[in-house]
């Protein structure tokens, strides 16, 4: 068994939060600034800590890290996200520091768990019904989840037909479904730019 | 590691799996009873989709994390991984079975944390050689929570267990109502705490009836002093706050990194929060219904009698051996006041159970009566000095039939031309 860790009782939980903040600041390593950012995602779970999370500014450090490259921190910085997001105060703090073009973006993802937490964070920063920020049900938005509810995935495919029948009016649904049927879907974009003519 | 979306992944296939078991409301460890209940449609709907026995990359166990910073090293060696509601599942996936026939056995292990709605073999799941896979649906996601937590890399029948959520079982009923029931944990944790730093600043200007309070304090056993330490001169709330949010706790609580070092980037994350608020309240004593009412997190519906008035009216639930406790202190109390058995009519305390009569003792006109009745008299003064109403049901005065007036009894006996003492004394 690990010994406990050697951490002065006196600097509390805030202290500890305060001490893997600065360490993910500071590290080079790219194993612990995953460590790091999981031990911090995971602590988004419990309501709790949601007071020091908020002085230590670890929303906008899991927002921050959704641009990373690094596939592994931005799958946990936005379960962290999910993590903390049905929360009033929390999903105030995410609206208003534009968290949601950064959400959106991780739904092209490779990595399953990273487009599952940000369709299910996506739900909490909206409102039931049609009452939702609009940037929630824009046109692109639901189409894509049009698509997700196509899935093969089981669990891509609840959560996407979740969002389409709880944060979603039929109007939106339909005229996304009606502009699917004419675009070019399944045509792979380039993924480099075309060779020039000698 | 990381699979495609649109890849080969999809869930097991129960559909052409063994018999589905039903088992309904099994909460103690006696065999149970297997009914073969048959599959609803909402079931074929969520099973007969994909591929059958695919393994997921969340049912893969992750490796151990070895290169951890001292300061946040875990007691237990864990993994990196971050534990969402996504993934977190009341259908739990169990692998290592050993094959030697004892599904009745690993079910009744499970059903120790919670209600069993389903369980059943998975055949077609690729399984190590002479190991079985089981899935086990839980009524309550929580249930699921803990199981996890406790069976996860549990010796069972000389094999090692290796649990894990199985989401992708779940229909979009359950989904919605994962999400749904998150959401509203949250809001009245979130609601709670609100209320009770509220209630901090409402508390300096009780100070005066604090007193009896204090008294009350040093008859709990068993309390967390951690907790007092904090909140002893701002919270209003009686030691055994099995009702206090987690929030509250976790927030009042001098750090105990140690405990929440373990939730850091584990894989065997369940009932994390609520296992740790059991140990914080030492409500280990209570009954498994009273952490249901924890997990729920409800605020207090129904107002109970209180040491102390308030000014608003604070619903608390108070368990049973504090209200012994409580029943004491005040017998204490009127003992004090020479008045026994008689309710402290200065505070405006809810009375529960049947009142005393608070009748003098009557001479009997009989000298041995008398001695007999001053005997029990002084008996029941003395066991009610030594606790004895704290440490076991039976002796509440007030359940005697004959309420405790040792005259009443002898004369019924004297009537009945018996005299035998109570069997209690």
């Amino acid at each position: 068994m690990a010994q406990k860790p050697k951490v002065d009782p006196h600097v509390g939980r805030l202290g500890y939060l305060q001490a893997l903040v600065n360490e993910f600041q500071e590290t080079e390593s790219q194993d612990a600034k995953e460590q790091v950012l999981a031990n911090l995602a995971n602590f988004a779970y419990d309501p709790g800590n949601y007071e020091y999370l908020r002085q230590l500014q670890v929303l906008d450090l899991f927002l921050d890290s959704l641009s990373e490259e690094n596939e592994t921190l931005v799958k946990f910085a936005v379960g962290g996200l999910c993590n903390l997001s049905p929360d009033k105060a929390n999903k105030e703090h995410i609206l208003q520091a534009g968290g949601i073009p950064l959400i959106t973006n991780c739904l092209s993802s490779p990595n399953e768990e990273t487009v599952l937490s940000a369709v299910t964070t996506l739900m909490y920063l909206s409102s039931p019904g049609t009452g939702s920020h609009p940037e929630l049900t824009s046109l692109p938005l639901v189409q894509c989840m049009l698509r997700f509810s196509l899935s093969a995935n089981i669990r891509l495919r609840n959560l996407a037909q979740i969002f389409l029948e709880d944060f979603c009016s039929p109007s939106q649904v339909a005229e996304a479904r009606s502009q699917q049927a004419h675009s070019a879907l399944g045509i792979p974009l380039p993924k480099t730019e075309a060779p020039q003519q000698p | 590691m990381e699979s495609s979306l649109s890849g080969d992944d999809c869930p097991a296939n129960l559909s052409t799996l063994g018999p589905f078991c039903s088992l309904i409301g099994h909460r103690v460890a006696h065999p149970a009873d297997v009914v073969l209940a048959p599959r609803t449609a909402a079931d074929k709907m969520a099973f007969s989709d994909g591929k059958p026995g695919c393994i997921f990359d969340h049912h893969v166990q992750t490796a151990v994390c070895d290169s951890r910073a001292k300061y946040r090293e875990s007691r237990r060696p864990r993994a990196v991984k971050v534990y969402t509601i996504n993934l977190e599942s009341q259908y739990l996936l169990i692998q290592g079975v050993p094959a030697v026939g004892a599904m009745k056995e690993l079910v009744e292990r499970f059903a120790l944390y919670g209600a069993i709605e389903q369980y059943n073999a998975l055949d077609e799941y690729p399984a190590e050689d002479f190991t079985e896979v089981y899935l086990i649906k839980f009524v309550k996601l929580q249930s699921a929570r803990i199981a996890k937590k406790k069976m996860d890399e549990q010796s069972f029948f000389g094999g090692l267990l290796h649990v894990c959520y199985a989401p992708e079982f779940e229909t979009v009923e359950e989904t919605r109502e994962k999400l749904e029931e998150r959401k509203a944990y949250i809001a009245r944790a979130t609601k709670s705490k609100d209320y009770y730093l509220t209630k901090k600043k409402l508390v300096p200007e009780q100070k005066g009836t604090k007193d009896s309070r204090q008294d009350f304090h040093s008859h709990i056993p068993g309390f967390s002093t951690a907790a007092l330490n904090t909140s002893e001169n701002s919270s209003p709330c009686l030691p055994y706050s099995c009702e206090l949010p987690l929030c509250y706790f976790t927030s009042q609580t001098t750090c105990l990194p140690g405990d929440h070092v373990d939730r850091a980037s584990n894989s065997c994350s369940g009932g994390r929060n609520h296992g740790e608020l059991s140990k914080h309240c030492n409500l280990s004593a209570f009954s498994p219904e009273l952490h249901v009412s924890t997990y729920k997190n409800s605020l207090p519906c129904s107002s109970m009698q209180e040491a102390v008035t308030t000014s608003e009216s604070v619903g608390r639930f108070m368990p049973r051996t504090t209200q012994l406790q409580e029943r004491k202190r005040r017998r204490d109390c009127d003992r004090e006041l020479g008045t026994f058995s008689e309710t402290n009519t200065s505070s405006n305390e809810v009375v529960i159970g049947p009142k005393l009569p608070g009748l003098p003792p009557v001479d009997l006109q009989d000298d041995s009566l008398n001695t007999t009745a001053n005997l029990i008299r002084r008996k029941l003064k003395e066991n009610s000095s030594k606790g004895i109403l704290t440490a076991g049901i039976k002796h509440r005065t007030w359940t005697l039939p004959w309420g405790g007036r040792p005259e009443l009894l002898l004369r019924r006996a004297a009537d009945r031309h018996t005299s035998q003492c109570p069997a209690f004394l």
